[in-house]
């Protein structure tokens, strides 16, 4: 059984332009498993997450949770997949109530959920606030979100979401607004809680570099306002890219390497088309894509399985060139991830 | 001795930074963001400014313009522009510099723009307040909707948007048009292509690439991502906790025979999609409190190569000969000391 399946979703703001956000998304995950979201800025990686957390309804289509549809959860039942689905959200600084200090941010939850009692719930937290690497003591309790620094705030957001022993986490770009530097600390330390207790991942990032880390061994879904262009394993879905849309994403990398960067700008596929309205006949990605022709305008391709899992809405995804660029240091071996 | 960084005052030099200290707060509660900075930026260079976050890149790149924010204060050394000292200047001069000759464009674009009025009333309105550039406010528009293109906007649409019509992408594209409306020869930006997503990064550096190409414009930005590093910039400079680490071409800062210990940290701590990220390191530890440096090397507690030397010496910022500057013991350990910087 799926630990989360996404059926045929659709959802449309009451507040937006009246267009859905979401297009028929179908999306499963196993316990334990990690499925990274990426796309670009408004394709609705952030409302799908919302959704899977049960911070909305969708408009059509059915979420289950381990095999019950959400919709239908009552009482205890209902309670209990609220705690066993967490969203840590992106901005460190807006998810955190400023007004409340961290252990008045961490108790609540855990006291709701008898996780803990009053006489218990100090030293839990204490317990907490090693796990997530950061000052154990009841001092650090006492600050206020604003006495930290994005890092250990987004550390807090982390606590709190474990601090409810979820099965799942929906982690929606928890790294971009840090520093290149603690961002792999921070991955690294939700990769010790999926490894350590199998709480399965809804990872949202534009980062492929962060994905590719994060996301070893899981699953990739690429999305193209509100649609699943790409979905396949990670590993194969970055070197044998399917789509012309998830190829797009990946030449878009700034690589950390003055000589390959010359190498790739050697190599051409510039960056025309980076930006443009989705298309609403045909192929949603036609009116940026370099592969277009004629029948993309007429007809929308449908997600197909190309082998192993791998999916593709695309009629020409044989012709995807690969990116050399990324591509051309795979022969050395590897180090395996500590 | 001889700073390296101020003897090369050759025609083509227009910022120069020497030995430049800047406070925040007075006595004993001050801290110094910056710190005995030399650098200079030659015209046509794309110049980055590197550092994790708080190591004072942004407090470095408003001294440029002379508007660190107060209680900052400038308690040493001197900012030169084409010659000029900027520190002494007069407030008028320096507003007669600012805009038309070196322009700013800050981090997010937040603020940038005034919420109830379209973006082509505003750029109206720098165009009065300066017609020492454009007499014809015609010629200046026009020059304006060429720059939107430069930057692949549809100059018709965002002249008559609002700030809140427009996405992040493309606010900060917008700014950057903005910032060049004076033609301006330098162009200072602070962290553009930070919370973008890959494919706005990927628009801004082809649009840096492309205006100093097709402008000639001078551009200084600030990042704490060595990748964007890597695609954009011709120089570098990278801070530490207030300091100067290393600078030198964009080559000279990726190789890796002889680089500071931070740099190397640095582009080892980037999930990088080339190599599944397996190699990737964190860096361990946190810029120091400027409150209370430790002694000796500021990056000494985080060090892998440290030894006794960095803990109680403040290793000096020495060249091999060229303008690849390194601060640090070990790196520097077969560099025989005949240039160095005023530590
Ligand atoms: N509460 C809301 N009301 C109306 N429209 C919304 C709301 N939240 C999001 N939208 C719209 O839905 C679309 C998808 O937004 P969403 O936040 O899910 O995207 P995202 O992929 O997470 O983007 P980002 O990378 O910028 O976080 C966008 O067009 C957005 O403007
Ligand atoms: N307005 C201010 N008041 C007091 N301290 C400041 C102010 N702005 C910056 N600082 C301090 O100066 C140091 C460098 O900051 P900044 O230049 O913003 O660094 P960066 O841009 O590298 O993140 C930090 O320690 C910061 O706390
Ligand atoms: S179906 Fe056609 S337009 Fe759509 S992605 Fe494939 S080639 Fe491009
Ligand atoms: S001087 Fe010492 S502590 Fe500082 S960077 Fe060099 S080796 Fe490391
Ligand atoms: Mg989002
Ligand atoms: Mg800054």
């Amino acid at each position: 059984m799926s630990l989360l399946d996404v059926r045929n979703v659709t959802h449309t703001y009451d507040t937006g332009t009246g267009r859905p956000v979401l297009h028929n998304v179908d999306l499963s995950t196993q316990e334990g498993e990690i499925v990274a979201l990426v796309g670009e800025s408004g394709c609705g990686k952030t409302t799908l997450g919302r959704l899977i957390a049960g911070l909305h309804e969708p408009s059509s289509g059915s979420i289950s949770f381990e095999g019950s549809d959400i919709a239908g959860l009552k009482g205890k039942r209902r309670k209990d997949w609220r705690r066993r689905v967490q969203m840590v959200h992106q901005d460190p600084y807006g998810s955190l109530n400023p007004g409340l200090t961290i252990g008045s941010t961490l108790a609540p939850g855990m006291l709701r959920h008898k996780l803990a009692n009053r006489r218990t719930v100090q030293a839990e937290m204490i317990k907490l606030l090693q796990q997530v690497g950061l000052d154990a003591t009841p001092v650090f309790l006492q600050r206020y979100p604003h006495q930290l620094s994005g890092g250990q705030r987004q550390r807090v957001s982390i606590a709190r979401a474990i601090s409810l022993q979820p099965k799942l986490i929906v982690a929606d770009e928890v790294t971009s607004m840090l520093d290149v530097s603690m961002r792999v600390a921070i991955l690294d330390l939700l990769l010790s809680f999926q490894r350590d207790r199998g709480i399965g991942f809804v990872f949202i990032s534009h980062d492929f570099g962060v994905v590719r880390y994060f996301a070893q061994g899981g699953r990739i879904a690429v999305m193209f306002y509100g649609h699943i262009v790409e979905e396949g394993p990670v590993e194969e879905l970055i070197k044998t890219p399917s789509h012309p849309y998830t190829h797009m994403l990946l030449q878009a990398i700034p690589v950390p390497d003055p000589v390959l960067v010359r190498k790739r700008d050697a190599e051409g596929g510039g960056s025309e088309r980076l930006t443009g309205d989705p298309s609403t006949k045909g192929c949603v990605f036609s009116n940026r894509c370099p592969l277009v022709r004629d029948v993309c305008r007429k007809e929308a391709p449908p997600l197909i399985d190309i082998g192993s899992g791998h999916r593709t809405a695309c009629f020409f995804s044989d012709e995807i060139p690969p990116l050399k660029h990324l591509t051309a240091d795979e022969a050395s071996p590897q180090p395996t991830r500590s | 001795m001889n700073s390296v960084n101020s003897v090369t005052t050759d025609d083509r030099t227009l910022l120069e930074i020497d030995d430049l200290t800047v406070a925040f707060g007075d006595g004993a509660g001050s801290v110094r963001a910056v710190e005995n900075v030399a650098l200079s930026v030659a015209a046509g260079e794309i110049y980055a400014l590197v550092g994790e976050s708080g190591c004072g890149k942004s407090t470095l790149a408003y001294s440029m313009l002379q508007i660190v924010p107060p209680p900052g204060r400038v308690i040493g050394g001197n900012v030169r522009f084409r010659g000029r000292d900027l520190v002494t200047m007069s407030k008028r001069e320096l507003n007669a510099l600012r805009g038309a000759e070196l322009a700013m464009v800050f981090q997010g674009a937040m603020n940038a723009f005034n919420p109830v009025v379209t973006i082509g009333t505003q750029v109206d309105h720098i165009l009065q307040a300066h017609p020492e550039v454009f007499p014809d406010p015609k010629e200046g528009r026009q020059h304006f909707e060429h720059l939107l293109e430069l930057v692949q906007l549809p100059p018709k649409r965002i002249w008559k948007s609002f700030e809140s019509q427009l996405s992040g992408g493309m606010k900060q594209r917008v700014a950057i048009a903005v910032a060049l409306l004076l033609r301006p020869s330098v162009v200072i930006l602070d962290e553009p292509t930070t919370a973008l997503d890959v494919l706005n990064q990927r628009l801004v550096i082809d649009i840096l690439k492309d205006l100093h190409r097709d402008l000639g414009v001078t551009i200084v930005f600030v990042t704490h991502d060595l990748a964007v590093v890597a695609e954009v910039a011709t120089r570098v400079a990278v801070m530490y906790a207030g300091r100067l680490v290393e600078t030198g071409t964009v080559e000279e800062i990726f190789k890796a025979e002889r680089r500071h210990p931070y740099v190397e940290a640095l582009i080892n701590a980037i999930p990088s999609v080339l190599d599944a990220g397996l190699t990737v390191q964190p860096i361990g530890g946190a810029v120091p409190n400027l409150a209370d440096l430790p002694a000796g090397c500021r990056f000494a507690p985080r060090c892998r190569l440290a030894e006794d030397l960095c803990r109680h010496t403040e290793p000096p910022l020495l060249g091999d000969g060229g303008g690849h500057l390194v601060a640090c013991h070990v790196v520097n350990r077969d560099v025989v000391p005949m240039e160095v910087s005023k530590a």
